[in-house]
């Protein structure tokens, strides 16, 4: 495939991902900060990102399944994935965290199970979506492309 | 849609002074900024020179991050950087008074997240502001909240500023600004 049409492909697919709700403004705000001292930032972030976030999940279908639930640990472990989804621009799952947080709040067991299965549900699209976006980046450079930059108009 | 566009000029203002003048129309296109390999080596003479310049009045200004978050830290770690800051990041408020008492180091400036488990920042900061009677490090909280009770707590405690999380770039080098021009550090 030549590499217009790759990049062409990377483009759509950002566009998409911004319109759909799953990527915010944070993460141009990563993008910025990727420069040629450290050219993969944005790829190792959202990576650590999905490693910690794997273990919280984790950690939380453990504490939701204990005879007495903990909903202060519960509370703390879902405002700490909000926050680093938060920083990439995660949004979707940003947002299941929020709504996450509000049962906890009222100690809701029911409401808490659904929003743990809705923040998986939202992980693994998020980072499916990820994945596609930083291997289209590859493509364009190992084709030795370039990165398009595309404008931001009103 | 509208919400939308709000949430992606937020981080993007700056970045439009290329724009070709597409404000009629209503597509929305996106700008980043990663390199190629190819380009990389064209870029090594600071095309970001740009910001680099503005950014300068922070370069070796040292700064102490505290933030249990390893995302979060990660990410505001290089956000200083890229502002020139000298930074030393820490997960734990422990561990951030402990490099505070230091002699040896003298941080300008604590960047302090507030909700830490164990110690937070607020009594990270009561307690910086309590040992340190000379060389008063600006303490900048950083908080997911909104809440104004937040902030009056914050500065009632001695805190210089808050920031809302998540934390942009244009807003970590305001509120640096703001806090180094006040004590006369401003260049």
């Amino acid at each position: 495939m030549e590499v217009v049409q790759i990049q062409r492909n990377l483009v759509d697919y950002t566009k998409s991902l911004f319109m759909e709700g799953f990527l915010d403004g944070q993460f141009l705000q990563l993008q910025q900060l990727q420069d040629e001292s450290n050219p993969d930032f944005v790829a190792e972030v959202v990576s650590l990102f999905f490693d910690d976030s794997q273990k919280l999940l984790n950690e939380l279908t453990i504490a939701l399944d204990q005879p007495i639930v903990d909903f202060k640990k519960v509370d703390a472990h879902v405002h700490q994935l909000k926050g680093s989804s938060s920083s990439i621009g995660a949004q979707k799952v940003k947002n299941a965290c929020i709504a996450f947080r509000n049962f906890c709040e009222v100690q809701n067991i029911e409401g808490c199970l659904t929003c743990l299965q809705q923040v998986k549900l939202e992980y693994y699209l998020a980072k499916n979506k990820f994945e596609t976006l930083f291997r289209l980046e590859q493509q364009i450079v190992a084709s030795g492309g370039s990165i398009p930059m595309i404008e931001m108009g009103f | 849609m509208c919400k939308k566009l709000v949430q992606m000029m937020q981080g993007n203002v700056w970045i439009s002074t290329n724009s070709l003048g597409f404000a009629q129309s209503m597509t929305l296109l996106l700008r980043f900024q990663i390199q190629s390999y190819i380009q990389r080596t064209m870029y090594a003479h600071g095309t970001s020179g740009e910001q680099s310049n503005s950014y300068s009045r922070f370069r070796g200004l040292r700064v102490l991050l505290a933030d249990d978050d390893d995302i979060n830290r990660i990410v505001t770690k290089k956000m200083l950087e890229k502002l020139g800051c000298e930074v030393t990041a820490v997960s734990t408020g422990f561990e951030c008074l402990s490099a505070i008492s230091h002699a040896e180091n003298s941080f300008r400036v604590v960047v302090l997240d507030l909700h830490m488990p164990e110690i937070d920042g607020f009594e990270v900061a009561t307690r910086i502001r309590k040992f340190r009677s000379r060389n008063w490090p600006l303490i900048i909280a950083l908080t997911a909240s909104a809440e104004d009770h937040v902030r009056e707590r914050c500065l009632q405690i001695g805190m210089n500023a808050v920031l809302q999380k998540p934390v942009l770039l244009q807003g970590m080098a305001a509120e640096l600004q703001r806090v180094l021009h006040r004590t006369g550090d401003g260049v």
